[in-house]
C-alpha cells in the first residue's frame, strides 16, 4: 500500500512527459495529487491504530512512523493544494502570453519530481538513502525557482543550487561520521537505519556523534533555512513562482527538519541529556528569529517579507525542538503543521496579487481589497495569523512553544523570544498598513479574482487555520502526541 | 598496506594544493582528473583488498565507476562548459596566490587538530587518512569562495564531493553499497543542472563573474 | 690517513660528476626538440676551453669581483664535503651540517650577488636583485623540509640522516618524506636556476636570473663560477638521492668492490634524476617573476604539511 505513493509519482512524471495537451496535464496532475492524498488518509489511520508501518520488500527501506507521518501529510496535503491552484495560475500565464504549452509539461515533470523526492525522504528508514533524497530535492527544484528565466530567477537559482549544494555535502560528512560511530555495533544488513541506530544509541561512540550532530545541524539546517545558513532562502522563495514557493516554504523546509530531528533523537538518546544538542539548536533558532525580525522591518517586497517570517517560524520550531521537554516538542510539531497552511496560503494569495499587478513591490500594490475581494482578504487575515495573532493556529503552536519554556523557568529566554516575536509583527504590520491603507487607485488593473480554483483553494486554507486554532480533531491530536513520544525516545 | 593508503591520501592532499594554485580553468579541470585518478587508484586498492579478504565486490564496481565518471566524462563536461565562456585565465583574486595558499594550510592544520584530538579516532589505524580527507573538503569549500567566476564554484563543489567519497572510504570502507550509488547519481545530475545553469548565466549576464549575481539584496 | 683518502675520493667524485649533470640534461632536452645536441661530455671541453683563455676584469670593479668566483667555487666544495655520495664512505660530519651547508652556500650566493652589483652593470643589478628575492622566498621551505628529515632521522647529520633511512623503511612509502621529497624537488629547480624559475640556456637579459650575475665574467674565473654552479646542483641532487632512495642497504658484499658497485649505483640514480629534471624542464615555461612566490608558497606548504604530519602522528 505504501508503496504507491512512490508509484504514483513517477507514473506522474511519466505521463507529463508523454501528454502534450494542457487539459491532460492538468488532469493527470489533479488525479495523481488525489490518489496520493487517499492513500496517506489510509495510512494515517494504519499509524495511528499501528504505531509504524514497515514492509520487508525491497530491503525493508519503508518506513513510516507517527513523526514522518505528520510532515507526510502536510507534504501531500499542500501538494494537492498547490495542484488545484496550478492550474488557475499556469492558465493565467498562458493567457497573459509569458508561458507556452512546453513550459507547463516541464513544470508540472520538475513539480511531481520534486514531490517523489519529498515523499521518498520522509518513507525510507536509511538515513544515508534519506540524504540521497534531501539532496535530489535541491536538484529537481533548481529549475523550478528559475522557471521565469528573467536575470533574477536565474541568479537565485544559482545561489540555492550552489549554498544548498554545498549544505548537503556537510551534511554528508555528518552522515559519514554517524556512520563511523555505528562501526563494529550494528549488522552491516541494517546500516545507517533510524531505527537500529535509535535502539542503540547508548551504545555508540559520543565524540563522533556529536560531530556527527554538528555536521547535520549545519547542513539539514541551510536546507531548512536556519541562520546564518539562510542566505538562499529569501531569494529563492522570492523569485520562484507563487505555487512553487508554497511547496518550498511549506514542504520542503519540513523535510529538512525532519532530518535534523530523526538525528537529535539519537543523539539525546546517546549522551543522555539534551544539553549538548538542545544548546545548538536554542542557539540556531534564536538566530533565525532574530535575523529573520531585523530584516522583515525593512522589506520592499512581499514575497520576500513571506520568505523571511519562513526562517523565522524554522526558527521557532528549530527551538522547540531545542528544548526537548514533551509540551516544546509538541509544541514544535504542531507549529509545523500550522505554519505549513498558514505560509501556503499566504504564497498563493499572493500569487493571485502578482498576477493582478505585475510587480512584487508592497508599494505599488495599492486597494487590494477592491481589485482582489478574497485572496486579499485571505493575505490580510493570513499576514495577522502569521504573525501571531489569535484565534488563529499559528497563535495556539507559538504560545504552545512559549509556555513550555516560561512553565521550565527559563524567564530570560522566554522574554527575548516574546521580544523577538514581536518585533516581527510589528514588521509586518507595517507591511500591512502600506498594502491594505493605502489611498491611491491603480487605473490599469482590472478589479475580479481570475484564478478560481486557487481561490477556492485558498479560501480552504483559511477556513482551516482560523479552525484550527480552536480545536483540533482528536485523531490528529494523538498523532502529534505519539510522535512526540518517538522523539523523546519512551 | 596501510602505508601505501597513508601516502595515497597524502598526494590526493597534494593534488587539492596544486587546485588551489592554479589560475588556468583548464589546468583546474586537469588537476581535478588526476585527483580523481588517484582516488580511483586508491579505491582500487581498498577493492582488492576486500575482495581478496570477504569477497566483496562493492568498492571495485565503486573504483570502475569512479574513473567512468569522474576521470573521463565529467572533466569533459567541465571543458565544453568552459569553451563557451570567454574566460580562461583567473587574472584577478580577492586574495593573491600565496595567501590562498597559506589559509589552506591553515585549513589543513585545523582539520588536522579538531579532528585528531576525538577520542574515537585517535590511535587507531584510520587516523592520517580522515584527517587528510576532512582537510579536503575544507579546500574545497576555500576553493568555491575564493574564485569569482561560476566555473571555480563548480570545481570547487566537485572538489568537496571528493573529499566526501574519500572520508567515507578511509574511515568506514565505504558507505553502503546503496548510498554509494545515489551519490553518484546525485553527484552526475548535480553536475549537469550546474553546467546548464553556468550556460544560462552566461546567456543572461553576459558573463560568469560572480559579482555580477548581486541584484538581489536585503 | 684513511679519512684522508675518503676526502679525496669524495672531492674527486663530485668534480668528475658535476659537469656530466650538465651534459645529460642539455642532451636529453635536444632530443626532445629533435635535434643532436652537443656533447655529453661538452662541460668539460668548455672549462678546459676557459682555463687556458685570458680573464678580462672590469677597471672599475673591485677585489670582490675577483675574490667571488673562488670563494663561490671553494664553498661549492666545501659543501661537498659533507654530503657523502655513498654512504659507505663518509668524509666528514657533524652534528648540525645540515644548516651549515645551507649558508654556506648561502655565503657563496651572498658574494655572487655583490659580484653582480660590483660591475655597475644594470643586468648584473637585475640579476642579483631576483635571485635574492627568489632564496629568500625558497629559503623557509628549505630549512623546514631539511628540520623534517632532521626530526625524521632524528640527527642533523647529513649522513647520519642516509644511514637512518637507509635502516628504515622504503623512505618514499611513508607520508612524511613524501611531502618533503616532492618540497626539495621544488627547491632544487629552483636553486639550480633550472625552468620553470629561471632558464639557464636564455640568451635574453630581461630572463635571466642567475646567468645575469656571472654576465661579467670570463676565463678563468667564468669556469671557476660555471664548476661550482654545477658542484651545487650536484650536491642538492646527492641529497635528494640519497636520503630519499637508499639504495645502499642492499649491497650484500663489503670492502672496495662494495664501494664500486655503491658508487655505479649513485651514478645510476644521478643520471635518473638528471633526466627528470630535463623532462621537468622541458614539460613547463619559464614562470614571471612574480608568479615565483606561488611556487614558494606551494614549496612551504608541502614541507609544512610534512613536519605537521610528523608532529602530530609521529611517522
Amino acid at each position: 500500500m505504501g508503496l504507491i505513493l512512490w508509484a504514483i509519482p513517477i507514473i506522474a512524471v511519466l505521463a507529463f512527459a508523454v501528454f502534450n495537451k494542457e487539459k491532460m496535464l492538468h488532469v493527470t496532475s489533479i488525479t495523481a495529487s488525489i490518489i496520493i492524498l487517499v492513500v496517506a488518509g489510509i495510512l494515517t489511520r494504519n499509524v495511528i491504530l499501528f504505531d509504524k508501518i514497515e514492509y520487508a520488500a525491497l530491503g525493508g527501506i519503508f518506513y513510516l512512523d507517527a513523526v514522518s507521518m505528520i510532515i507526510l501529510d502536510i507534504v501531500l496535503i499542500i501538494g494537492f493544494m498547490t495542484s488545484v491552484y496550478s492550474i488557475g495560475y499556469l492558465n493565467e500565464e498562458l493567457k497573459h502570453g509569458k508561458i507556452d504549452s512546453r513550459r507547463i509539461k516541464l513544470y508540472y515533470i520538475l513539480m511531481y519530481s520534486f514531490m517523489f523526492t519529498m515523499v521518498f525522504a520522509l518513507t525510507v528508514k536509511n538515513m544515508g538513502i534519506m540524504w540521497i533524497a534531501i539532496e535530489a530535492t535541491t536538484l529537481s527544484s533548481t529549475f523550478l525557482v528559475g522557471f521565469h528565466n528573467d536575470k533574477q530567477a536565474i541568479e537565485a537559482a544559482w545561489k540555492y543550487l550552489i549554498i544548498c549544494s554545498v549544505g548537503i555535502s556537510v551534511a554528508f560528512l555528518g552522515i559519514i561520521f554517524l556512520h563511523f560511530s555505528s562501526a563494529g555495533i550494528i549488522n552491516s544488513f541494517h546500516f545507517l537505519e533510524w531505527t537500529e541506530l535509535f535502539d542503540k544509541a547508548k551504545a555508540l561512540n559520543s565524540p563522533d556523534l556529536r560531530l556527527a550532530f554538528i555536521f547535520i545541524l549545519i547542513g539539514f539546517g541551510t536546507k531548512a533555512g536556519l541562520a546564518p545558513m539562510h542566505t538562499w532562502l529569501p531569494d529563492a522563495h522570492s523569485q520562484a513562482p507563487s505555487p512553487i514557493s508554497a511547496l518550498l516554504s511549506g514542504v520542503l523546509l519540513n523535510t529538512a527538519m525532519y532530518g535534523i530531528i530523526r538525528t537529535v533523537s539519537i543523539v539525546n538518546k546517546n549522551l543522555g541529556s539534551s544539553d549538548f544538542t538542545g544548546r545548538l539548536l536554542m542557539a540556531v533558532g534564536l538566530l533565525s528569529i532574530g535575523t529573520a525580525a531585523v530584516f522583515i522591518l525593512t522589506q520592499k517586497d512581499y514575497k520576500r517579507l513571506l520568505a523571511y517570517s519562513s526562517i523565522e517560524h524554522m526558527g521557532i520550531i528549530a527551538f522547540g525542538i531545542g528544548f526537548f521537554t514533551p509540551a516544546s516538542i509538541f509544541g514544535a510539531l504542531f507549529h509545523m503543521i500550522n505554519h505549513s497552511f498558514t505560509k501556503s496560503m499566504l504564497f498563493l494569495s499572493s500569487g493571485s496579487i502578482l498576477q493582478k499587478y505585475g510587480t512584487r513591490d508592497i508599494s505599488k500594490v495599492r486597494s487590494l481589497l477592491k481589485i482582489l475581494p478574497i485572496s486579499g482578504t485571505a493575505f490580510y487575515i493570513g499576514l495577522f495569523a502569521i504573525a501571531g495573532t489569535p484565534p488563529f493556529s499559528v497563535f495556539s503552536s507559538e504560545f504552545n512553544v512559549i509556555a513550555a519554556v516560561f512553565a521550565n523557568n527559563h524567564f530570560i529566554l522566554g522574554s527575548v523570544i516574546v521580544f523577538l516575536l514581536a518585533l516581527v509583527f510589528v514588521g509586518i504590520a507595517l507591511t500591512l498598513f502600506k498594502i491594505f491603507y493605502g489611498t491611491n487607485v491603480i487605473d490599469d488593473v482590472e478589479p475580479g479574482e481570475t484564478n478560481i480554483p486557487g481561490t477556492v483553494v485558498i479560501v480552504f486554507f483559511l477556513v482551516v487555520i482560523s479552525v484550527t486554532g480552536l480545536y483540533m480533531p482528536e485523531a490528529i491530536i494523538t498523532l502529534i502526541v505519539n510522535a512526540q513520544k518517538i522523539i523523546i525516545g519512551g | 598496506m596501510k602505508d601505501y593508503l597513508d601516502v595515497l591520501s597524502m598526494l590526493i592532499l597534494f593534488s587539492s594544493l596544486v587546485l588551489m594554485a592554479n589560475k588556468r580553468i583548464t589546468s583546474c579541470i586537469k588537476t581535478f582528473r588526476l585527483q580523481s585518478a588517484l582516488i580511483a587508484v586508491a579505491a582500487g586498492i581498498m577493492g582488492f583488498k576486500s575482495l581478496y579478504e570477504e569477497g566483496t565486490f562493492d568498492i571495485l564496481v565503486v573504483c570502475l565507476i569512479i574513473i567512468a565518471l569522474k576521470v573521463i566524462y565529467i572533466p569533459s563536461l567541465l571543458n565544453k562548459a568552459s569553451a563557451n565562456v570567454e574566460y580562461k585565465v583567473e587574472k584577478n583574486f580577492f586574495l593573491n596566490i600565496p595567501i590562498l595558499i597559506l589559509v589552506c594550510c591553515a585549513l589543513v592544520v585545523f582539520s588536522y587538530f579538531s579532528i585528531s584530538t576525538l577520542e574515537g579516532i585517535n590511535g587507531g589505524q584510520i587516523n592520517v587518512q580522515v584527517v587528510n580527507s576532512v582537510a579536503i573538503v575544507l579546500i574545497g569549500m576555500f576553493f568555491m569562495i575564493s574564485r569569482k567566476r561560476a566555473i571555480g564554484q563548480v570545481v570547487g563543489f566537485l572538489v568537496i564531493e571528493n573529499g566526501l567519497f574519500v572520508t567515507a572510504m578511509f574511515s568506514t570502507h565505504g558507505m553502503p553499497f546503496i548510498v554509494d550509488m545515489g551519490v553518484f547519481i546525485d553527484l552526475i545530475t548535480a553536475v549537469l543542472i550546474m553546467g546548464l545553469m553556468v550556460f544560462r548565466i552566461n546567456e543572461k549576464f553576459e558573463s560568469i563573474d560572480i559579482n555580477k549575481l548581486n541584484n538581489l539584496r536585503g | 690517513m684513511i679519512n684522508v683518502i675518503y676526502i679525496l675520493v669524495q672531492i674527486m667524485v663530485i668534480i668528475l660528476v658535476a659537469p656530466l649533470v650538465n651534459g645529460i640534461i642539455n642532451k636529453v632536452k635536444a632530443f626532445t626538440q629533435k635535434r643532436k645536441g652537443a656533447p655529453l661530455l661538452q662541460m668539460y671541453f668548455d672549462l678546459y676551453k676557459l682555463l687556458k683563455k685570458n680573464a678580462v676584469v672590469s677597471e672599475v670593479s673591485s677585489w670582490i669581483f675577483k675574490a667571488t668566483p673562488y670563494i663561490v667555487f671553494s664553498t661549492a666544495l666545501a659543501v661537498a664535503l659533507l654530503v657523502p655520495v655513498t654512504t659507505l664512505i663518509v668524509p666528514t660530519g657533524f652534528p648540525g651540517d645540515i644548516i651549515m651547508l645551507v649558508y654556506v652556500l648561502a655565503l657563496g650566493r651572498f658574494f655572487m650577488t655583490l659580484a653582480g652589483l660590483d660591475t655597475g652593470s644594470t643586468f648584473g643589478g637585475m640579476g642579483s636583485s631576483r635571485e635574492v628575492m627568489i632564496s629568500a622566498l625558497l629559503e623557509p621551505s628549505l630549512l623546514v623540509a631539511v628540520f623534517t628529515v632532521g626530526l625524521v632521522s632524528k640527527s642533523t647529520s647529513v649522513y647520519k640522516m642516509m644511514e637512518a633511512m637507509k635502516n628504515a623503511d622504503v623512505p618514499l612509502a611513508q607520508p612524511v618524506l613524501i611531502m618533503v621529497f616532492f618540497a626539495i624537488l621544488i627547491i632544487i629547480i629552483a636553486e639550480t636556476s633550472r625552468i620553470p624559475v629561471d632558464d639557464p640556456a636564455t640568451h635574453l637579459e630581461l630572463t635571466m636570473v642567475h646567468e645575469a650575475m656571472i654576465l661579467e665574467y670570463s676565463g678563468r674565473h667564468l669556469a671557476l663560477m660555471e664548476l661550482g654552479a654545477a658542484i651545487k646542483q650536484l650536491v642538492f641532487i646527492t641529497l635528494l638521492v640519497n636520503v630519499f632512495i637508499p639504495l645502499d642497504q642492499y649491497i650484500g658484499m663489503t670492502g672496495i668492490s662494495a664501494v664500486i658497485i655503491s658508487l655505479l649505483v649513485y651514478l645510476v640514480k644521478v643520471i635518473l634524476v638528471s633526466i627528470l629534471i630535463a623532462v621537468a624542464e622541458v614539460s613547463t615555461v619559464k614562470f614571471r617573476l612574480f608568479s615565483v612566490p606561488n611556487l614558494a608558497a606551494f614549496s612551504f606548504i608541502l614541507s609544512f604539511l610534512g613536519f605537521l604530519q610528523y608532529s602530530v602522528f609521529g611517522r
